[in-house]
């Protein structure tokens, strides 16, 4: 690998890390405050992309202004999943809440084949392959737009959590459920919310992925899997952290990606069982969102 | 005078899973059902003797998976890996070494045995969530492993084994081979709880901190569960090798198979001895008439979802405490669960 | 006549980060005892436990258990050797019979080796009524009150035969009559030959029942003896009470001396 190639995997590298990092703040703050890992996260974010397809290919409408529609829906989806669902057996095992999710993720994902075909499809606009070239190193408009508005809406998600009263209201019964209920705050509502935040968040980074990949009902679950191994790496409930490991997945994923195509998850998963086995808390891990 | 006092027998109230409640009714059944699968090759063959066997073969898988995940209460979501390497030692052994079939399934699973212990003595450490996902990667990254690891194991070729001799009997050789597997593994399971090593898993799933201080070795006794559970699906994983007479990594390593594993174990009932195998046939029932009487097209993946999440709501816990007499089937029953666990 | 000394730690130390939870503690336990360990709430008492129960690594020191050097070993070989406790928050199998709980005592602990299950749950019965239980011997621990829960994890320790049994605050959160009944109890154990480390912030029990009582403050030793001159020890009231009660405390001594 010459010098060129290296930047340019470099360059790949930190692009890719903010749409991740977007992927997976949504799963760890449900994870982090609910204590459910959301096994459906990933048909949430497959719906976010074909939202912003179908607007796109039926309406013409620009895939980067659908952004806020798909993530006002999936809120929407989000909040009645958690508040008629999930909220009757929060407390449960955890094999309980895991099956129900993965059986949220299997009737998405199902209902997606059927109505929209298993086909792999494409959200084209005019600038599509564009790019600039920063030095020789090629850079796409779409990659860094992406790059650019994930930290963005991790930017708001900050300050939402620190300076809104609903923020502390999920920080709270994050950090102490009872304390929080002393306080009025509605826990059913306040763990509605955070799911539908969580939801939101995987619908904008499904919408955002939808414009730079090809897209398919079944790409949800290699995205829950990527959310997960990224809040291992940095560590659950720190919004620094998660970018922090995001960035890390990123690397290891764009370089084993050249190094060994056919074992590309395989390296990563690894990874995720070893800093697992090493480091239970991650490399950056500290209590909730604070 | 010397009268020896008669003891009363000691009433044993967890392990007996069926064998509580409506006795006689239930062993009854059971045994009505046993003398059924007994029978069944001798009228009904083709289709259904496939169906059987698959069914025979996720039982035997679940009763391995309740030993880990019903008993000693870790949620194991990567026990597929045990069925991917049975199956593919077996095929390995039985085509590079031409060693005939018993063997070979040896082989294929004294390797998912070996992979259990030297994987779980590390992520046995893991706790709740971190456990689940840690094999969930193990899994999906072994099945990654052998299916590019081409010079060893064909890759996406996958391997072809020999075929079983004389082919007319093959239906039923290998459907009357997963009901010993699965007899095994009810033998299995009410050996070991009537045990020391029994009890030693429960007392890891009911407080495992308790449990290590009051002298319970808990790595040996998870490890021992993981490895069992290997066994399990090790053996599954021989016979469905030869039974199919091919192996590729994308098939046997699917998480699918992890899945209904589980789904079998919880509807039938976690830590019962005979939940696992009851819930198999409850997931197999269903799964046929969805996809072949219903005529909902292609969704019954929709429509099993929906099952699980109302099994997941209501009855958790599976269905072997209302077969049993333990609990009456009402709404109030029913809705226990969520009165308990809601916010 | 010196005493044969079943338990000893040596300057044993735990910190969490750089906070110093049990710092240089050296205690010694004579076979036969019942030793009270108290403290103000946040002393290290039951992190003391913990650590020479082996549940949590030790940062430094040596523990010793009738001349062996158990220092860092596991929980389940400490509690094999004949050491066993109970736990301030209680500790059931919840989906386990009383008589099972009590059972894996007889199982894995001191004496474990020598006996199957089924002799296990056949050797109970006797230990279930020591403890008062036999009319609950086939209910499922979740079905229990907390006062039949804190004699179940008495019976679960008992059943492993230690020579050596710490009981965590087995009397916190019951009232007058129960701890009456509790304190006999305790006493009875020690008829049987256990030596017992007693955490207690029950006064009235410590002075009832225990020969000898060790205090911990900030994690250090504050004093030992008797529980007489211990409860009466200005040191000690001052942890308690605070330094204004502990004054007047003397004074009010000092006054009772001179009349």
């Amino acid at each position: 690998m010459n010098s060129l190639e290296l930047t340019q995997c470099i360059v790949n590298a930190l692009l890719l890390s903010g749409t991740l990092a977007l992927v997976a703040i949504g799963f760890s703050i449900v994870w982090g405050i609910l204590n459910i890992i959301n096994l459906a996260h990933g048909a949430f974010l497959m719906i976010g992309a074909y939202i912003t397809y179908w607007l796109f290919t039926l309406y013409g409408v620009d895939p980067f202004l659908s952004l806020p529609i798909s993530m006002i829906l999936l809120f929407i989806g989000g909040y009645l999943v958690q508040r008629y669902l999930i909220n009757f057996v929060i407390r449960a095992p955890l094999l309980v809440t895991f099956l129900l999710t993965f059986a949220l993720e299997i009737i998405i994902m199902n209902l997606a084949v059927v109505f929209w075909k298993g086909d792999l499809r494409s959200v084209t606009p005019s600038y599509a392959g564009m790019g600039f070239a920063l030095g020789e190193v090629q850079v796409p408009y779409v990659r860094l737009a992406a790059f650019i508005l994930s930290l963005i809406l991790t930017g708001l998600l900050h300050l939402f959590m620190t300076y809104t009263k609903m923020g502390n209201a999920i920080r709270a019964t994050g950090m102490d459920i009872d304390a929080a209920k002393l306080q009025g705050v509605k826990i059913g509502h306040t763990y509605a919310v955070t799911f539908a935040l969580g939801a939101a968040l995987a619908a904008a980074a499904g919408s955002l992925i939808s414009i730079s990949f090809p897209i398919d009902p079944t790409m949800g679950g290699a995205y829950t899997l990527r959310a997960f191994v990224i809040c291992v790496l940095g560590g659950l409930g720190s919004i620094p952290g998660v970018m922090m490991g995001a960035l890390l997945y990123a690397f290891i994923e764009v370089f084993s990606g050249i190094w060994a195509p056919s074992l590309k998850d395989a390296i990563a998963l690894l990874v995720l069982v070893l800093v697992l086995i090493v480091r239970p808390t991650g490399i950056a891990g500290k209590a909730f969102y604070h | 005078m010397n009268v020896e006092e008669k003891k009363a027998p000691i009433r044993i109230t967890r392990f007996d899973g069926l064998f509580r409640g409506r006795q006689r009714l239930l062993s009854g059944l059971s045994g009505v059902l046993f003398a059924f699968l007994f029978i069944f090759p001798l009228f009904a063959s083709g289709f259904w003797l496939n169906t059987l066997t698959s069914l025979l073969l996720l039982a035997a898988m679940a009763e391995g998976w309740n030993f880990i995940g019903g008993y000693t209460g870790y949620a194991a979501f990567g026990n597929v890996a045990f069925f991917g390497i049975g199956a593919y030692g077996t095929a390995l052994s039985m085509t590079k070494l031409h060693w005939p079939f018993f063997p070979g399934m040896i082989v294929g699973v004294a390797a998912a045995v070996a992979f259990a212990i030297v994987f779980g003595l590390p992520i046995l450490r893991l706790k709740g969530h971190y456990f689940a996902i840690a094999t969930v990667a193990l899994a999906t990254a072994t099945g990654e492993v052998a299916n590019s690891w081409t010079s060893f194991t064909g890759g996406s070729a996958g391997i072809t084994l020999p075929f079983f001799h004389p082919m007319q009997l093959s239906g039923q050789y290998f459907y009357y081979l997963s009901l010993l597997l699965v007899v095994f593994g009810l033998f299995l399971t009410w050996y070991i709880m009537k045990r020391k090593l029994g009890y030693s898993w429960v007392a890891v799933r009911e407080d495992e901190e308790a449990a290590n201080m009051m002298g319970i070795n808990t790595t040996w006794a998870k490890v021992t569960a993981f490895a069992l559970s290997a066994v399990m699906a090790g053996f599954a994983g021989g016979i469905y090798a030869y039974w199919r007479t091919f192996v590729l990594a994308e098939e046997v390593f699917k998480i699918d198979y992890t899945l209904q594993m589980i789904l079998a174990t919880v509807f039938g009932g976690p830590g019962t001895i005979f939940g696992p195998f009851i819930g198999a046939f409850i997931y197999y029932i269903l799964v046929t008439i969805l996809v072949f009487f219903l005529p909902i097209g292609q969704l019954h993946a929709t429509l099993l979802g929906t099952i699980i999440i109302l099994v997941m709501v209501f009855t958790p816990k599976g269905i072997m405490d209302f077969i049993s007499g333990k609990r009456k089937l009402t709404w109030r029953a029913l809705l226990e669960n969520v009165r308990i666990y809601r916010v | 006549m010196e005493r044969e000394v079943i338990l000893e730690s040596q300057s044993v130390t735990k910190h969490f980060g750089g906070l110093a939870a049990v710092e240089k503690v050296n205690m010694k336990i004579y076979q036969g005892e019942i030793l009270g360990l108290i403290g103000p709430n946040g002393a290290g008492k039951t992190t003391f436990v913990n650590i020479i129960t082996g549940m949590i690594p030790i940062t430094s020191g040596k523990v010793y258990f009738k001349g062996r050097d158990i220092t860092g070993w596991p929980a389940y070989k400490v509690g094999r050797i004949g050491i066993a406790r109970t736990f301030q928050i209680v500790k059931p199998f919840r989906g386990m019979s009383v008589r099972e709980n009590v059972a894996v005592g007889a199982m894995f602990g001191h004496t474990g080796h020598t006996r199957s299950s089924k002799e296990a749950l056949e050797k109970v019965d006797e230990l279930i009524d020591f403890v008062g239980m036999s009319h609950l011997k086939d209910r499922y621990a979740d079905e229990l009150t907390i006062p039949y829960l804190k004699r179940l994890e008495l019976a679960k320790a008992l059943a492993m035969e230690p020579e050596l049994l710490f009981l965590d605050e087995v009397m916190a959160g019951l009232h007058t009559k129960e701890i009456e009944s509790a304190m006999a109890l305790v006493r009875k154990i020690n008829e049987r030959g256990v030596t017992l480390l007693v955490i207690e912030h029950v006064m009235k029990a410590i002075v009832g029942i225990t020969n000898r009582v060790f205090v911990m403050n900030f994690g250090q030793e504050l004093a030992q003896g008797t529980p007489e001159e211990v409860l009466n020890h200005p040191v000690v009231i001052k942890a308690y009470l605070g330094e204004k009660f502990a004054q007047r405390h003397m004074k009010q001594k000092a006054v009772a001396a001179k009349v």
